[in-house]
């Protein structure tokens, strides 16, 4: 009976989870390794660095994003595919509570909509004060 | 001091690593953390505090890098439907709530305290890696309530025996205790706490074993995203140690799970062994020195 149950409704869910994770973390990862290349042709050399441009800066992660996009605090592209990369793995399990959220509100489990929301309101909170 | 401060006070010729042996280092890391189960992290931070850098950057750097090797494993095991992932929500509740109170921790505490705390935490998982070699998996007599209430069962095809398998989870609350102290855990010390969040699935909500190691797996990735939200804007995520860490340890996580089960359990236990042992050494002569 169960596995019936969760042959409908709940395994489109977990199809899409994995999708989801799975593309974030490619995604992610070939834009470290572009962010990488490019950094070697600028500078000729892989060191770590600790040039300030090279931390993460900000206040609240959303506008953190837009400002990327606006290519305010960034020099070089190296950094910039890096830092695009990093923001796409940080979206990824963020996305993934999202979508949670509207499967079970779609599938009306109450229950699972409020503790699914409570999690994303806690990483959304944290993401945007630190 | 902030953060921002203290990394600016670090000399830069005293990492004797670059990107690229950085991201060798954790191809190698991610194998032998998804071999033995400790995870990349836990072997990656006393490795690269080792090399020169700092504790806090190293672990900060490391939350980030486990978002993308938890991800990236969950992925096949919420595909295949072992992941319960209406526990691993339910959990989540409290792993991240310790993950960032952890977090919170770590960027305000002198550095010396964390690495005891790192060796403290090492030795737990050695201690918890010997009870389990004994101990079958009992699954629960009874239900309470609470985990009734919060629909916590499933049921998953096991391949091994090409059997269905359905179970109940129980002691959902004290379950969740736990999982705030693993996110706790995870938070301060820049870890995925995997083998304790297993020992939570099996031992407190008797989870099967299959779907214990699945959903700690899930789990992971939002408590590190928990974590990174508070180490984010602390002045201690650098991109030139992230972006290896990230990409070596997934692609050496990748690889090792492929590879999991062409190694006897025995070759598995020595590695084990060796490597925590090493780990809590390095990290206690580390504290010692600092004092």
């Amino acid at each position: 009976m169960t596995i019936n149950r969760l042959g409908s409704g709940e395994s489109k869910l977990e199809t899409g989870i994995s999708y989801l994770l799975i593309a974030g973390v490619i995604i992610s990862l070939i834009l470290e390794i572009i962010g990488i290349v490019i950094l070697y042709h600028s500078y000729g050399h892989l060191a770590i660095s600790r040039d300030a441009g090279m931390f993460i800066q900000g206040h609240d992660f959303f506008s953190f994003i837009y400002q990327q996009f606006q290519g305010k605090h960034l020099e070089g592209s190296g950094a910039l595919f890096m830092t695009a990369g990093i923001i796409v793995l940080i979206l990824t399990p963020y996305i993934r509570v999202i979508a949670s959220v509207i499967y079970f509100g779609w599938e009306k489990n109450i229950k699972y909509v409020l503790i699914t929301l409570f999690v994303l309101a806690v990483v959304t909170v944290s993401l945007a004060l630190h | 001091m902030t953060g921002r401060e203290w990394s600016n006070n670090i000399a830069s010729d005293i990492i004797m690593l670059n990107i690229v042996s950085l991201g060798l280092l954790s191809i190698l890391v991610g194998f032998l953390g998804s071999l033995t189960g400790l995870g990349g992290a836990s072997i990656l931070v006393p490795i690269l505090v080792f090399f020169g850098v700092p504790v806090k950057e190293a672990i900060a750097s490391a939350m980030v890098a486990i978002i993308a090797t938890s991800s990236g494993s969950a992925s096949s095991y919420v595909r295949e439907r072992i992941t319960n992932i209406r526990v691993a929500m339910y959990l989540e509740m409290f792993t991240i709530i310790g993950a960032i109170v952890g977090a919170t921790i770590t960027t305000v505490i002198h550095a010396t305290y964390l690495y005891f705390f790192f060796a403290a935490f090492l030795l737990t998982a050695f201690i918890k890696f010997r009870s389990s070699l004994s101990e079958e998996y009992v699954p629960a007599e009874r239900q309470d309530r609470v985990s009734r209430w919060l629909q916590l069962k499933g049921s998953y095809f096991d391949e091994s025996t090409k059997k269905v398998v359905e179970y109940r989870a129980t002691n959902a609350l004290l379950g969740g205790a736990g999982m705030m102290v693993a996110g706790l855990a995870a938070g301060m010390l820049g870890i995925g706490a995997g083998a304790f969040k297993v020992t939570v699935h099996e031992k407190i909500l008797k989870m099967p074993t299959k779907v214990s190691s699945a959903t700690s797996n899930f789990i992971i990735g939002m408590t590190a995203l928990a974590g990174v939200s508070v180490y984010l804007f602390s002045g201690l995520l650098n991109l030139t140690l992230m972006a290896p860490m990230a990409v070596g340890t997934t692609i050496g996580a990748m690889v090792g799970g492929r590879i999991l089960n062409k190694i006897s359990n025995r070759s598995l236990r020595i590695l084990f062994f060796v490597i925590v042992a090493y780990l809590i050494v390095q990290m206690l002569y580390k504290g010692v020195v600092s004092l």
